[in-house]
């Protein structure tokens, strides 16, 4: 269809007909809404610490140095090859991303709901379509002035980390074998020799107030972070106002938000590089710089530096975001209402790094900016209708979106003194062609809806909607996708049968299906073929710029759809002192976007982004609530979540251009790092048509052998192939939270688990092998071992299962009766107490959610486990 | 509404900046160029694993010469193990999913498919350039594409010519071998005379382009190894008669006679500023300024002090094989002169010409002896092996001493005067004055009388870690044979392994394709 004109009809039928608003959660099984008292109480830094664990199907990863980075969050898993599996976050009703969330002060949040089925994400279209996290932060509420204050303050330190051969194990393991070593006489434990103690700060203080028309909330936060690694540290301001005005006797409502904030990050660059150095380098030398400023280093240990001369890399950036939002509601008739939205945000990073010449040839300065703006604008218009025991919501809604990136950067080296860093970086000497370049994307978005909400008595909900969607990614004639989705729910509890059980307050059966639209993470102008600079040739005797196409377009691009049915309990027993609920899914996802490995020739390039293959995903979702406790004095509540999911990739092969095209049934997704492992075989995990995404796909050990010269290899059976040993994303996963309450005082414990998938440990892969020495360290059960070899078997595939006490906070809320102070609390917390797991590495808790060079797998890229220390305090006047 | 509706019109079109359709670009001759024939030259050298045709690591350069009895990367306790490719590639057990084998495949034939868009290109914007200018182009581009596929009938026999953008996957098909060389050999033969005459390897319009003498340079290549190229059945022992080609090969290198000489100075051709060798016939144009190819085979190969000490870094690998040793006499009164420019074998120097103590307080000294395919544990595991001496080190270089001005050398005229001794002595003839003219610029001491063996082995010390190596021991019926530190592998003698496999993505990506014979 031809796009204006279809523009008009589908206005026309915006105006004609309209339809429910699907946000209503009515008819809702699968969402789940944490509210401001169940978000985590432990050492919270940023919005989605909250979060973690408190909702079945949603895994959090955080990033490798566990609370200061946030690395993703899947909502019911990877759903999605090429991306777009992060799911959409709404403040407030305005699209934000992950990284923006982790900002956001927990103090500011008034509750989360998760949105996982298709008929509850469908407001939201293809954004949501890897789940939704709408966050609702908290108001201004009309009547008094009210002020209130949030602190936490406290300290991490390291309480486990890797076991090296000693400065003196290494000596005598060198001496004995005839090895020489440089020997600086010194004994230095060298992976503590880049750590320190950690800071943790919160402050937040926010007020509000105003009348029943016009209120008003406003909240300033800040948060300092010093990692227990040397130099890491992250810094956030965020400040925040929310205004709402009434006007005509409700006829009008304004509602008008402004949030920024500042993020300064002071990174570790490389930090595989920097815990290998760390664990591997020569423990006879002294730590820290020599008496000049200079570091002594291994030339021969050419993988790895001094640990201390890395940090003097700086790597730096600051990230500001800032977004204001507007919404007018105004009551047209009594049961027609309409609003309009529009929404703006400005985000821009920028990032500097300096690598001295001591760690890097020649230096190397950089300097660069990246910044994206949002522009969101929707119209909603809501007509409800009510007659006896009929009750109908019809909404419809169009929604315009717009992102334009850009940014530039700039790299000099050619450095002959570090004085200068960053703030300098002509004094490089040299501008390498590929270290400046800018660039530009712009992508837009352009949605139309309309639904339905029936309900018959509060008894029988049916809610039905249809979206289309259009994207700029897409070819021309394929911009658009249409997605229907509908839902019915029965609320037994209502049915005059059940009303009078005395014992059962809640019994609702949920089912739904609907599909949704992806195209998430493919960028722009993937469907045009497009020339770009290429490089530097010679033309007519000058160095001058050569264009080419960089890859293969595909204009008929198209939207990736996955289709999503759900069958959903929600029970509560004895006034819902006991809270059971159940939700079954699957879901598969086809015309999947992917790079897929094509024909080299006839493409000119070995990817091709194409809607090709086929993914399922099925799981089970379970909740358990109770209050066994409850009365004046004390209050026992326990709250346990499950979550079983299996994933499964279908097909690699689809129709392109009349052709059928095959990716490779195997490929490998990750592959170890360091010395002796650059090139063959050493991929781990991989990526296999009929078996989950993400499965451990390796050689066969039957224990080690001893070789001639005495030492132990990996023996292999004789020409068996690789096998299939295991996945990397967990089957199952875990959150409880018990909370006790005694008078004033409470007590609260959060756990967390995974299990049923395995991580492949190529830290001690690396770290038994004595043929690193003497080079490079190894553990110091290692020269007992006697192994020496470090062929990529499933030897070190180990059972990845884990429970981890993730907080214990005690809090007193102190009986202050006063007409100034409100409340009182003071509270203490330590994080990460203990974890229980049969994983021989340092910890369990890696990635295994997200597919890219760390997932399933442990690579000398773990921080060591440290705990956190808090003291809280809590004041509300 | 009318906002809206406003909005939503240019929300879903795509605004491209930084990148454009080539209709936009593609304004006048100048940008014509640069979008055909300087894109293509932009792929000749290159900065990442398995591209550009020499420089790099895990890509032709590497299959021509890790497999080879000229080099080796040994096994050195924790280093260069790499999953065992090196040594894989060193024993011929080489597996059909290596990845320097679909670096090679992918980026020759991104190549190639890169041409066939930019004759197209030039077709439909053959209003901007002279009728001239279009021509000799067009037949550069031919040219180009020619000798990408010399590159890959050497490499993989049995390949798919594909000459257009529109070639459907379904027809995407192999041809024969000796197809594909005819088809090569008749390109290069249609496009000569059209080519500009000059040299290419000299700073000035011409600079790294295929010139009139690449391609003659390129037609003498493929007529000698004409018997290999035209087998299409390499397992049977049996190679086709190839006088005819012999002779022709005689005549193309007799085309270059008097334009090119033997440098006075082995080493001149090889030095930071050898844009002025009248020796090269193809070079790589390197400058740390300019260009951003960059040539990482010194970094793979010397020590890390040894680097260290020249301003750059040292990867500690590539060295000399016993049988590069024995080639050059080492340690023997008859020592080649090349030795010493070719290799470390010894003490090593810095820039000024000072030994270079390591941080042990020693001296750092190469054993070339010591090599084999696996050193660790060894006494001397880090210094084992001759190192690779061979392009002068740049004190200025840039990062880690890979980013250079020394042109990367891919023809040269030693090369061409060879090549006519060993096609006379195959047609019976005698080649010793000209095997002794090159010996005799070295200052080696001149041959009695020149053999199909004595040119293998002028070949091996002449062209040490030049890449041609793989090819040459194919020709001489040698690269299955055995030798230090490599048994005989079984099944090897009939010659499969001198041809590499269609590497296993490949084949799964596209069905139609077969396996070459015995992989």
């Amino acid at each position: 269809m031809h796009l204006k004109h279809f523009i008009s009809t589908a206005a026309l039928a915006l105006v004609l007909c309209f339809s429910a608003n699907a946000q209503t959660d009515t008819t809702s099984s699968g969402s789940h809404t944490v509210t401001r008292d169940r978000m985590n109480k432990g050492l919270v830094t940023g919005g989605l610490d909250a979060l973690n664990g408190q909702s079945a199907g949603v895994v959090i990863t955080s990033g490798a140095n566990r609370a200061a980075m946030l690395d993703a969050v899947r909502v019911r898993g990877t759903t999605s090859l090429t991306g777009g599996n992060d799911p959409l976050v709404i403040i407030d009703g305005v699209a934000s991303d992950i990284s923006t969330l982790g900002t956001l002060y927990p103090g500011d949040i008034e509750s989360f709901t998760v949105l996982k089925d298709a008929s509850e994400t469908s407001r939201y279209g293809s954004r949501g379509a890897s789940g939704v996290i709408k966050v609702d932060t908290r108001k201004g509420k009309g009547g008094a002035f009210s002020l209130s204050y949030d602190g936490i303050s406290g300290i991490e330190s390291v309480c486990k980390n890797l076991d090296m051969l000693d400065a003196e194990g290494f000596r005598a393991y060198n001496r004995a074998n005839g090895y020489s070593i440089i020997d600086k006489g010194a004994n230095s434990y060298m992976p503590g020799s880049i750590l320190r103690t950690g800071t943790v700060e919160n402050h937040h203080i926010s007020f509000g107030g105003g009348t029943d028309e016009s209120r008003y909330r406003a909240s300033f936060g800040l948060t300092d972070h010093k990692t227990v690694v040397k130099t890491n540290r992250y810094r956030t301001y965020t400040a925040k106002l929310d205004i709402n005005q009434g006007a005509f006797d409700g006829l009008l409502d304004f509602d008008l938000g402004v949030f920024g904030s500042l993020k300064k990050s002071s990174d570790l660059h490389d930090i595989q590089h920097l815990f290998y150095s760390s664990a591997a380098f020569n423990p006879t030398f002294p730590i820290g710089a020599e008496a000049d400023g200079s570091y002594s280093q291994i030339p021969e240990a050419s993988q790895i530096n001094n640990p201390s001369s890395l940090l003097e890399k700086q790597f730096d950036s600051d990230n500001a975001h800032f977004n204001a939002h507007l919404q007018a509601s105004i009551h047209l008739l009594k049961n027609l209402e309409l609003s309009a939205f529009g929404s703006y945000s400005y985000n821009v990073t920028e990032d500097a790094h300096f690598f001295p010449t001591i760690v890097w040839s020649h230096g190397e300065a950089y300097r660069g900016h990246t910044r994206s703006q949002d522009f969101l604008g929707d119209i909603n218009l809501k007509y409800t209708f009510e007659a006896g025991p009929h009750h109908l919501e019809l909404t419809g809604l169009t929604e315009a979106l717009q992102t334009v990136s850009d940014g530039s950067f700039a790299t000099t080296t050619g450095f002959t003194t570090n004085i200068f860093g960053y703030d300098a970086i002509q004094a490089g000497a040299l501008r390498p062609w590929d270290g400046t370049a800018s660039f530009f994307e712009d992508v837009g978005l352009l949605s139309f809806m309309g639904g339905a909400n029936y309900s018959y008595s509060e008894k029988y909900l049916l809610a039905l909607s249809i979206r289309s969607d259009a994207s700029s990614k897409f070819g021309p004639n394929n911009r658009w996708g249409y997605f229907p989705s509908a839902s019915f729910t029965w609320a037994a509890i209502k049915e005059p049968f059940l009303r009078d059980l005395g014992w059962l307050s809640n019994l609702k059966f949920t089912v739904g299906y609907g599909l949704s639209g992806n195209q998430g993470a493919l960028g722009a102008y993937n469907s045009m073929s497009l020339l770009r600079p290429t490089g530097i040739v010679n033309m007519n005797g000058t160095p001058t710029t050569s264009f080419g196409i960089v890859r293969n377009a595909n204009p008929d691009l198209k939207w990736e759809v996955r289709s999503s049915g759900n069958v959903g309990l929600e029970s509560g027993f004895i006034d819902n002192r006991l809270v059971f609920t159940a939700e079954v899914y699957s879901s598969l996802t086809r015309d999947m976007l992917y790079e897929y490995e094509v024909s080299v020739p006839p493409f000119a390039y070995n990817r091709l982004m194409a809607n090709l293959g086929k993914m399922s995903n099925a799981g089970a979702e379970f909740g358990l609530g109770g209050t066994p406790l409850h009365n004046k004095d004390m209050e026992l509540n326990i709250n346990v979540n499950l979550s079983f999911q299996h994933n499964k990739l279908i097909s690699l092969s689809g129709w392109y251009k009349g052709e059928y095209l095959t990716a490779p049934d195997i490929a490998g997704l990750n592959a170890l790092n360091g010395a002796g492992f650059h090139g063959g075989h050493n991929d781990i995990v991989h990526q296999i048509v009929g078996q989950p995404l993400g499965v451990f796909f390796l050689p066969h050990c039957t224990g080690l052998a001893q070789a001639e010269d005495g030492s132990w290899y990996y023996e292999m059976a004789d020409g068996e192939d690789n096998r299939i040993a295991g996945q990397a994303t967990p089957k199952a996963t875990l959150g409880s939270n018990i909370s006790f309450r005694w008078k004033d005082f409470d007590i609260s414990l959060q756990m967390n688990g995974a299990f049923g998938h395995k991580i492949f440990n190529g830290t001690a892969l690396t770290y038994m092998n004595l043929e690193s020495l003497p080079y490079y360290n190894v553990f110091s059960s290692a020269p007992a071992k006697g192994i020496k070899d470090q062929t990529v078997t499933d030897y070190w595939l180990e059972k990845g299962d884990y429970l981890n006490f993730d907080y214990l906070t005690v809090g007193w809320n102190v009986p202050i009766r006063s007409s100034v102070i409100h409340n009182f609390r003071i509270s203490a917390s330590v994080n990460n107490l203990a974890t229980i797991t049969g994983y021989s590495g340092l910890t369990p808790m890696i990635n295994s959610s997200v597919v890219n060079s760390t997932f399933g797998l442990d690579d000398k890229v773990s921080f060591p486990v440290y705990r956190s220390y808090t003291l809280g305090l809590n004041i509300q006047f | 509404m009318i906002i809206v509706l406003a909005t939503c019109c240019s929300v879903l079109e795509e605004d491209a900046r930084d990148q454009k359709p080539a209709d936009e670009i593609i304004t006048d001759a100048n940008a014509l160029y640069l979008t055909t024939l300087g894109n293509l030259y932009s792929q000749f050298g290159a900065d990442s694993d398995g591209e550009g045709l020499m420089g790099t690591y895990r890509g032709i350069y590497d299959l021509n010469t890790f497999t080879t009895d000229e080099a080796i990367i040994p096994t050195r306790g924790g280093d260069w193990y790499d999953g065992g490719l090196w040594q894989r590639l060193f024993l011929h057990t080489w597996e059909t999913g290596e990845a320097p084998l679909k670096n090679a495949w992918n980026y020759l034939y991104k190549v190639i498919v890169s041409a066939n868009q930019a004759l197209e290109t030039l077709a439909s914007n053959r209003n901007l350039v002279p009728d001239d200018d279009y021509s000799s182009w067009n037949a550069e581009i031919r040219a180009i594409r020619a000798m990408y596929y010399y590159y890959l009938v050497d490499l993989f026999g049995r390949v798919p010519l594909v000459t257009s953008t529109s070639t459907a996957m379904a027809d995407v098909a192999q041809s024969k071998r000796s197809e594909v060389f005819t088809f090569v050999k008749s390109e290069l033969e249609a496009v000569v005379p059209l080519l500009y005459e000059g040299r290419s390897n000299i700073k000035g319009k011409y600079y790294g382009r295929i010139t009139k003498p690449v391609v003659y340079f390129l037609l003498a290549k493929l007529c000698l190894n004409a018997e290999v190229y035209t087998d299409d059945d390499w397992t049977d022992n049996l190679r086709p008669e190839c006088g005819d080609y012999l002779r022709e090969t005689i005549s193309w290198c007799d085309s270059l006679y008097g334009l090119y000489h033997l440098e006075t100075d082995y080493s001149s051709n090889f030095s930071v500023f050898n844009e002025n060798s009248v020796e090269n016939i193809l070079t790589i144009p390197m400058d740390k300024q300019e260009y951003s190819s960059q040539f990482q085979y010194i970094f793979r190969s010397l020590h890390y002090d040894h680097a260290a000490a020249c301003g750059m870094s040292g990867e500690n690998g590539a060295s000399a094989t016993l049988e590069a040793l024995e080639a050059n006499g080492f340690g023997t009164p008859d020592q080649d002169p090349r030795f010493d420019l070719n290799y470390w074998g010894g003490t090593a120097l810095n820039l000024d010409g000072a030994p270079i103590v390591m941080s042990s307080g020693e001296p750092l000294a190469y054993r070339p002896l010591s090599v084999a395919l696996d050193v660790s544990g060894a006494v001397d595991e880090k210094f084992a092996g001759a190192r690779m001496r061979k392009y002068a080190i740049d004190p200025n270089g840039m990062k880690d001493g890979k980013l250079v001005g020394n042109d990367i050398v891919l023809f040269r005229y030693a090369d061409v005067i060879l090549m006519k001794a060993e096609a006379m002595i195959r047609l019976g003839q005698d080649g010793t004055s000209l095997i002794n003219e090159v010996r005799d610029r070295a200052g080696a001491e001149p041959y009695e009388k020149a053999s199909l063996d004595n040119i293998l082995k002028e070949r091996m010390i002449e062209f040490a870690w030049e890449g041609l190596r793989r090819q040459d021991l194919v020709r001489f019926g040698a690269f299955t044979r055995a030798w230090s530190s490599r048994p005989a592998l079984e099944g090897e003698a009939n010659g499969y392994t001198t041809v590499f496999p269609i590497p296993a993505d490949v084949l799964s990506v596209n069905p139609k394709l077969t396996q070459n014979p015995e992989y």
